[in-house]
């Protein structure tokens, strides 16, 4: 029979720290209990076929080349009460409301930095304020129309927000795939008991693509546009474009034409795009603008949305509020738009951007965790407690180079989920990133991508430094 | 409106899943064939290679001309741009930027057989393991088919895979065609010492099979003409006839039909009209071999522009 233990000092998403099952994961419990070892260990070695079998894949790089991984699943899923998902939900609609009317001020009275509660100077050296976007105005005023934020559980049991993934976050489509696996390995326990669909998530980002549609269109063309083959999220880009039922089109399969519309260049000829979800990151989108040796954009596609002929989802420009500096002001930022307090808080963090605080950091950078402020994937990432000295001096040295490229937090313990290790059951400390659409409503994924770090004691969930991933089950529990 | 490099890599995609598949075909009949052979009659096996038109390639890099290399090069070789195994590995690399427009079970088919065929290839060399190998990568590309024929839409990206498909076959065909009916109708055996008889004579009819059988058109063949099987009926029923769907005459009905649902029709079909021309004058050539070898290579030269015809007005073209 398989055993299932919680680890002591961490919060565990299925088990109390008294041994007992969390009401939500009761049933899921039971059924692993009664599962022998192997039975269970045949139901991952099951799992693992079907993903290589439907192709559910992701890149690495090594060696400069791009290499066609399986997509890494633990059947164990994470399972959450719907009770608490319904605040959580409420959280990021919040959070990312007041996010996307903090861009939009950026970009144009700047009313925030007026009063006061963001300082200039900051702005003044962000790296991902693109003053071509200024005066711009997208549908609703919403700029961040997918995001993907990420949530951590700390010891005490308290979820934050740990960072806001607003330029071309990635992950939904494995939420999808890892359902699909999913149900067929615990199918019965679908059966028994309430678990919220994931499915329709396709179906509100196509209706929220339709909702930014330029003017008078209400049969949009959409396009998602990815820098090809070669790009780690290339899959999900394929199974998005398959589950909207829209192109999938690279730079060169697009062009402006004079008339400042997008045009796909297709069999028949020159096709007009209404809307694009661009997989792409800001300064490669148009070599006009921005970077001029990009091969990856579409020349004049910033004069296309400028002129309001296409829309752009994300927005360029929208990663000003993904920084994490920027985080640090969120709770702000959220107090500042909607007079409300902050339903999911933010973790606590040390700007280096700030002298007072910089000294902070290096003084206790091996109890914190020290973040540059705009890579994503995890690199550059240092955790104090688990770093050698000259580790921790040649971080030092970095962040007094490039203060503002730096922010540090608490080494949060992060909560575990059981996890499959070996044939046997283990802790392993997960993440979870929701998916937040926002358009003319708003829209939070049924759960979201739960990331494992399947090394013992490992906090580092990426899947290009070895993370898995796990099913994200939010139930009712009665 | 479908993506001219989407377009591009659905051709493609599906002319190197046929190209698998008619390999397959074609190393499985000859190996039947040369089972069933007396041992001296046969031995050589050359022609796979000509009918591959693999042969300078095979030269290059062996030495020893026997069943096992010949075979490995065909199904296992992945330095051999034509090999099935480099087929449905380059299958899979084109229909991976298409899978947007394709059915999902097609991708998972296209996908399951690669890992199937990376793991066995080299397995599948051996005698007593190929015609299982072969013939799953045979099943698995029917079932591909079945997936298409029964949940794909009849779009743009159906008659581009249509289209590839077609061009493929018909290739292929003539090939064998070419290599073997060619041969077999000059009688170009080796003697057998006794009597003086050719091999082609006394074992006639068991070429003539497995020359059909090749392109799996045996049964169907007997069906039609309800006799014992003639080399030139042979001949035209694999390049002519309407009702036979691997023939080159229903191929060169799918390409026409396939351009004309497509757009600019009017840059593509005076290419098909031109293989049709190469067709009806194939009639009275059936039953000569060296004719029929110079009749084959008009035909894939016909193909050819086809081909060029659809890269033109599809993907190269900026319109």
């Amino acid at each position: 029979m398989a055993h299932v233990r919680a680890q002591v000092d961490t919060w565990d998403e299925l088990v109390a720290a008294d041994g007992t099952p969390r009401p939500a994961a009761a049933a899921l419990l039971a059924q692993l209990e009664a599962l022998e070892h192997a039975e269970l260990q045949e139901r991952q070695t099951l799992a693992e076929i079907d993903i290589l079998t439907m192709g559910i894949t992701f890149t690495v790089y090594s060696d400069g080349k791009g290499i066609d991984r399986a997509w890494p699943f633990d059947i164990i899923p994470r399972v959450i009460a719907a009770s608490e998902w319904r605040r959580i939900e409420l959280g990021l609609k919040q959070r990312l409301g007041a996010i996307n009317q903090f861009i939009d001020d950026l970009y144009h009275d700047q009313k925030i930095i007026r009063d006061g509660v963001f300082p200039a100077d900051l702005l003044e050296h962000s790296v991902n304020f693109r003053p071509e976007c200024v005066g711009v105005d997208p549908a609703f005023g919403v700029w961040a129309h997918i995001s993907g934020s990420d949530l951590v559980r700390d010891a005490d049991g308290t979820m934050y927000v740990l960072e806001d993934n607003l330029r071309v976050p990635s992950g939904v489509s494995y939420v999808l795939e890892n359902r699909a696996i999913s149900k067929r390995v615990f199918a019965d326990l679908f059966a028994q008991q309430s678990i919220l669909p994931v499915d329709s998530y396709t179906d509100e980002l196509n209706r929220m693509l339709v909702s930014i549609a330029p003017d008078g269109i209400s049969n949009p063309t959409i396009a998602v546009l990815t820098p090809g083959i070669y790009n780690s999220a290339y899959f999900e880009h394929s199974f998005l474009a398959q589950r909207l039922g829209a192109a999938l089109v690279e730079g060169a399969d697009l062009v402006v034409g004079e008339d400042d519309c997008v045009y796909m260049r297709t069999i028949g000829g020159r096709e007009r795009v209404h809307v694009i979800y661009r997989r792409i990151d800001d300064l490669y989108l148009d070599p006009e603008a921005f970077l001029p040796d990009s091969t990856l954009g579409v020349p004049g596609l910033m004069r296309a949305w400028r002129a309001g002929t296409v829309a752009i989802a994300n927005a360029p420009g929208a990663g000003v509020a993904d920084d994490k500096v920027v985080y640090a002001w969120v709770p702000d930022i959220i107090r500042y738009y909607t007079g409300e307090e902050p339903l999911i808080p933010n973790v606590p963090t040390y700007r280096c951007v700030y002298p007072d605080e910089m000294n902070y950091v290096i003084e206790h950078i091996d109890q914190l965790v020290v973040k540059p402020a705009n890579e994503s994937g995890g690199y550059g990432l240092l955790i104090g407690d688990r770093a050698t000295r000259s580790e921790l001096d040649s971080h030092i040295a970095l962040i007094e180079a490039d203060p503002r490229n730096w922010v540090a937090q608490p080494i949060l313990s992060l909560s575990t989920v059981p996890t499959l290790c070996d044939g046997e059951i283990e802790p392993r400390h997960v993440d979870l990133r929701p998916f937040i659409l926002s358009g003319a409503t708003s829209y939070v994924s049924a759960g979201g991508l739960t990331r494992v770090a399947l090394r013992k004691g490992s906090l580092i969930v990426n899947s290009s430094q070895g993370g898995g991933s796990k099913d994200t089950w939010i139930v009712e529990a009665d | 409106m479908l993506l001219s490099r989407v377009a591009d890599s659905l051709f493609w995609g599906s002319r190197y899943l046929e190209r698998a598949q008619d390999t397959a075909r074609i190393v499985r009949s000859f190996t039947e064939l040369v089972i069933d052979m007396p041992t001296s009659a046969m031995s050589s096996w050359e022609p796979l290679l000509a009918v591959t038109g693999t042969r300078v390639d095979f030269d290059e890099r062996h030495d020893t001309v026997d069943e096992m290399h010949i075979v490995r090069h065909l199904i296992a070789d992945t330095a051999n741009p034509s090999s099935v195994i480099t087929c449905v590995a380059n299958a899979r690399e084109n229909l991976r930027t298409t899978r947007e427009v394709l059915p999902r079970e097609a991708w998972q088919t296209v996908n399951d057989l690669h890992l199937y065929v990376g793991a066995n290839a080299a397995g599948g060399v051996a005698r007593r393991s190929r015609a299982r190998f072969l013939g799953r990568v045979i099943s698995d590309s029917q079932q591909l088919d079945g997936v298409m024929t029964t949940i794909m839409n009849r779009d743009e990206a159906y008659e581009f895979w249509r289209l590839g498909e077609s061009i493929e076959r018909a290739d292929m065909t003539t090939r064998v065609v070419g290599v073997r009916a060619a041969a077999l109708l000059a009688e170009g055996w080796a003697q057998l010492p006794e009597d003086g008889q050719t091999v082609a004579e006394v074992h006639d009819d068991v070429q003539w099979m497995g020359l059909l059988r090749s392109v799996s058109a045996l049964q169907m063949y007997q069906r039609v003409t309800r006799g014992p099987i003639d080399g030139a009926g042979a001949v035209r029923f694999l390049l002519l006839e309407p009702q036979f769907p691997r023939s080159v005459a229903s191929c060169a009905n799918r390409m026409r039909e396939a351009l004309t649902r497509l757009p600019r029709s009017k840059h593509t079909l005076p290419a098909v009209d031109q293989l049709d021309v190469v067709l009806a004058g194939l009639q009275a050539r059936a039953d000569d071999g060296a004719s029929l070898d110079a009749a084959m290579d008009e035909l894939q030269l016909a193909l050819a522009e086809i081909n060029v015809a659809v890269v033109d007005a599809f993907v190269r073209s900026d319109h």
